[in-house]
């Protein structure tokens, strides 16, 4: 038993069996061990959205997509989404929400997965926006892109 | 006066008596008190299993200021070790030393910043320089990652502008920094796995 003392067998001239375990290095130990691991705790976590960025002055222009994809670009406007699928325009406005007025994700995350479904070899997507829309809703459009198994994002600006 | 063990103190005379000595000697109850120390170290070695559950190595690669809100993402990409430019509404800075003010930066339309770009490729000749020196233990090239650590409620405007500064470096691999919540938009913490 741990920090127990050694029991009296009220008998004299007999040793007793039990030997006591010295637990103040042990203790000693866990203490350090405690202090250093909860000064180096990270308590938050930070995950991290890896996009390439398109257009510019001297931009390269993108890359034909290949076989068995198509050209898939979001455009956050002040409106919504624009979800261009091959040329093909599809107009996802706005909707209401609790904080107010925002963007469809739900919809955009749906379009996209059909899209997934279609072109299994679909990996990339262009993201714009223009100059006024807010970078939250830039990165959770980014993030709902990467959900629907679309990972390689390229962010461009919107062409107003 | 002299500290004794409590407990009955005959006299000498008393204690040397053939009748009454051995009385008082034996049957006397020890006066030590064994303190418990087995809950103590049972919570302790729980502790101890918990925080090494949540210890990481790679240690806090952002700093956290109160001036940056980040946005909640669900992608659970790590950070790597890189450059972080930061951007609040007020500055941006690269690496903790602020470069330029926001409002600098989105007086002309054009894409560039030069203060960022400069010191950007700053950065990256630190960076060629120490791989250099440890390629011959080992070190590997460089991958042109960045972390940008931006406030929630920064334009598109000026994140452009700081992507674009970033890619004209040579820091093409951009990592975009967010507190990582669950699919119900909690916050992941430690004691939230």
């Amino acid at each position: 038993m741990g920090g127990a003392a050694p029991v009296e067998t009220g008998k004299k001239g007999k040793k007793s069996l039990d030997s006591e375990l010295n637990l103040v290095p042990f203790i000693d130990l866990l203490s350090c061990l405690i202090a250093f691991l909860l000064i180096t705790a990270v308590w938050t976590q930070i995950s991290a959205l890896r996009v390439a960025q398109t257009g510019g002055l001297d931009s390269t222009p993108p890359e034909p997509p290949k076989d068995n994809t198509i050209d898939v670009r979001v455009t956050l406007t002040d409106r919504g989404y624009t979800l261009s699928l091959a040329g093909a325009l599809v107009e996802l406005p706005k909707v209401s929400k609790a904080a107010g007025m925002g963007y469809d994700t739900k919809g955009l995350v749906e379009k996209l997965k059909l899209v997934k479904t279609q072109y299994p070899d679909q990996r990339a997507v262009t993201v714009a926006a223009e100059d006024a829309v807010v970078y939250e809703n830039l990165v959770d459009t980014i993030d709902q892109v990467v959900a629907a198994d679309l990972p390689d994002i390229s962010v461009t600006a919107a062409v107003n | 006066m002299p500290i004794v063990t409590p407990g009955k103190r005959p006299g000498i005379r008393l204690s040397k008596s053939k009748v009454f000595g051995k009385k008082i000697k034996g049957g006397k109850k020890s006066v030590y008190a064994n303190m418990q120390l087995t809950p103590m170290i049972d919570m302790f070695t729980i502790l101890v299993i918990y925080l090494l559950q949540n210890f990481s190595a790679d240690g806090d690669i952002l700093f956290m200021s109160k001036d940056i809100q980040l946005p909640n993402i669900t992608a659970k990409m790590r950070l790597e070790r890189a450059p972080v430019v930061a951007v609040s509404t007020d500055a941006i800075s690269l690496d903790g030393s602020r470069v330029l003010d926001v409002s600098d930066a989105t007086r002309d339309d054009t894409w560039n910043v030069p203060a960022l770009e400069e010191a950007l490729r700053e950065k990256r000749r630190n960076i060629e320089q120490s791989n250099m020196l440890l390629r011959g233990a080992g070190g590997e090239g460089f991958r042109g990652i960045i972390n940008v650590q931006a406030d929630h409620l920064v334009q598109f405007k000026v994140v452009k502008k700081v992507m674009f500064a970033c890619n004209q470096a040579g820091f093409s691999n951009i990592n975009l920094a967010g507190m990582q919540v669950s699919a119900a938009g909690e916050v992941k913490t430690a004691s939230l796995p």
